[in-house]
């Protein structure tokens, strides 16, 4: 069994699935490709419909015998499944409906809001060629264009504050990590947010907890090689186009 | 630890959200107590209902003093806790695509058919009543998204670009599912599993909603594939809990295929 990880910088999707391999001590071939760059709509990684048209956006691709996988939270299930380390999910099943439903809302409410501010902080300089997903390319094309929506940013805003006072209140009771055991939503939840505390840094005040626990998150081994890895200095300002704004508002 | 106590599933049509985790439980063979909401009434706002899931959005399941919400959370859940078929796959890669769907169609799908839907059916049904109580009503809902998105239904302000990007993704979906459907028997995998169960909701009424896009001569495998979900008993009992016109549409998968 061959499998080969596509990775861009350590933040976001990427941070993700490399901590998840090193927590479950998974044996994979690491392939850095630059997803500002929008190498992953070339030659080098292999295609497939689920990576063309993730709704993730920009992330890593994981090839497991051929076939290539998209999304990072479900990227670092699959990993928990195969790998050795410890579990990365509760096992008993209303704790882990807990991680599944916290994970959710870190994908459709914090990740976009994320993006957004990152890439607008920090827009692409060109528009690569070969994007499937229509969507998806205009995102990239409104990143390096400059248009970026006032009302959107400042949603964006608040939905990382929202993500800010979920988290100090998820461990106010002085658990560690969000879910009691370090899960894969301590990961997803960081990823997204390790770049924030730059951009957003009213939504961190007098937040004591949330600090601690940044902090705690990215002294983990896992998560301190996968930013050993990084090929600049700041992974966390490092953006590409990611999951879009919920339509609906 | 699985079984902590009765089940209670608070939820509207089987279709789209509310149907997920009803059918996940029938197809469990999991008994539960059926506590139906009108979503047009905005039952779902209700003190009543608001005292078991603060946000007022459906479905959500208590399993003794558990409270679920997030209907594809739940379902995972429910295959989880309960005995019965599993339906998710034992083979990891299938797991993850199995997943890969359910998000693409709750996140990227599903919301573009609901915006036609919402436009075509909800804001229509709901238009006809007294503008200052359905006002009222919708101040009344917790989540400010949810606000927004029932003023933009009921006034049906989408606008054009809105509605012509939803209908571009209700094609290329039903292509890409029409293409999965091609290379397995299931959506996720080699075995029915909660994506087909996912879809299903999404899609029952496909050959009647988007009838020039989905039929037996263009899409051959998702008719075969929804008349063999159509044709479990679980579907049936679940879809017999439906009490408007929009749960009957299924009725449109006992036609011959052509």
């Amino acid at each position: 069994m061959t499998t080969t990880l596509y990775h861009g910088e350590p933040n976001g999707p990427s941070l993700t699935v490399l901590a998840a391999a090193f927590e479950k001590q998974v044996d994979l071939a690491l392939e850095r490709i630059d997803l500002v760059a929008g190498e992953r709509h070339g030659a080098r990684v292999p295609h497939a419909m689920e990576v063309e048209q993730s709704i993730e956006g920009e992330g890593p691709v994981l090839v497991v015998d051929g076939t290539p996988m998209a999304d990072s939270v479900f990227i670092a299930c699959y990993l928990d499944d195969i790998g050795t380390g410890a579990a990365l999910r509760p096992a008993d099943p209303y704790a882990r409906w807990q991680m599944m439903a916290w994970c959710r809302y870190a994908i459709e409410r914090l990740a976009p809001a994320a993006a957004y501010l990152g890439l607008h902080a920090a827009p692409p300089a060109a528009v690569p060629e070969g994007i499937a997903s229509i969507d998806l390319a205009e995102r990239w094309r409104d990143a390096v264009a400059g248009r970026f929506d006032e009302g959107k940013l400042a949603d964006s805003r608040t939905k990382v504050a929202q993500a800010a006072d979920k988290i100090e209140a998820q461990l106010a009771d002085g658990r560690d990590w969000l879910m009691g055991d370090f899960t894969i939503a301590d990961l997803e939840t960081y990823a997204w947010l390790a770049g924030m505390p730059a951009l957003v840094a009213d939504a961190f005040k007098g937040k004591p907890l949330t600090h601690g626990w940044l902090a705690r998150v990215r002294a983990r081994p896992s998560v301190a090689r996968a930013l050993s890895l990084a090929a600049t200095a700041t992974p966390e300002t490092v953006w590409a186009p990611g999951p879009e704004i919920n339509r609906w508002g | 630890m699985a079984d902590t106590g009765r089940v209670t599933l608070y939820h509207w049509e089987p279709n789209a959200n509310s149907g997920k985790p009803m059918l996940t439980l029938f197809e469990k063979g999991v008994a539960f107590d059926s506590h139906y909401l009108d979503l047009l009434a905005f039952d779902q706002h209700k003190p009543d209902y608001l005292a078991v899931n603060p946000l007022g959005t459906i479905p959500a399941m208590t399993h003794g003093d558990r409270v679920l919400t997030e209907s594809t959370a739940i379902m995972e859940y429910v295959d989880e806790a309960f005995p019965g078929p599993r339906l998710m796959p034992a083979n990891p890669v299938d797991a993850w695509r199995v997943r890969w769907w359910m998000k693409f169609m709750d996140q990227w799908l599903g919301p573009s058919f609901s915006m036609i839907g919402w436009s075509v059916f909800v804001g229509p049904s709901v238009r006809q009543r007294d503008p200052a109580e359905l006002e009222a009503a919708i101040e009344r809902i917790p989540l400010p998204e949810r606000r927004i998105a029932w003023r933009k239904a009921i006034s049906g302000s989408f606008s054009d670009e809105e509605m012509a990007e939803s209908r571009r993704r209700v094609a290329l979906g039903i292509g890409l599912l029409e293409e999965a459907l091609g290379r397995r028997e299931w959506l996720g995998s080699d075995s029915y599993s909660l994506a087909d169960i996912n879809g299903f909701n999404l899609g029952y009424a496909l050959p009647l909603s988007q009838p020039h896009l989905s039929n037996d001569a263009l899409t051959p495998n998702i008719m075969r594939w929804l008349r063999a979900i159509y044709a479990r008993p679980a579907t049936k009992a679940c879809w017999a809990l439906g009490r408007t016109d929009m749960a009957k549409r299924v009725t449109i998968l006992e036609s011959e295929p052509a």
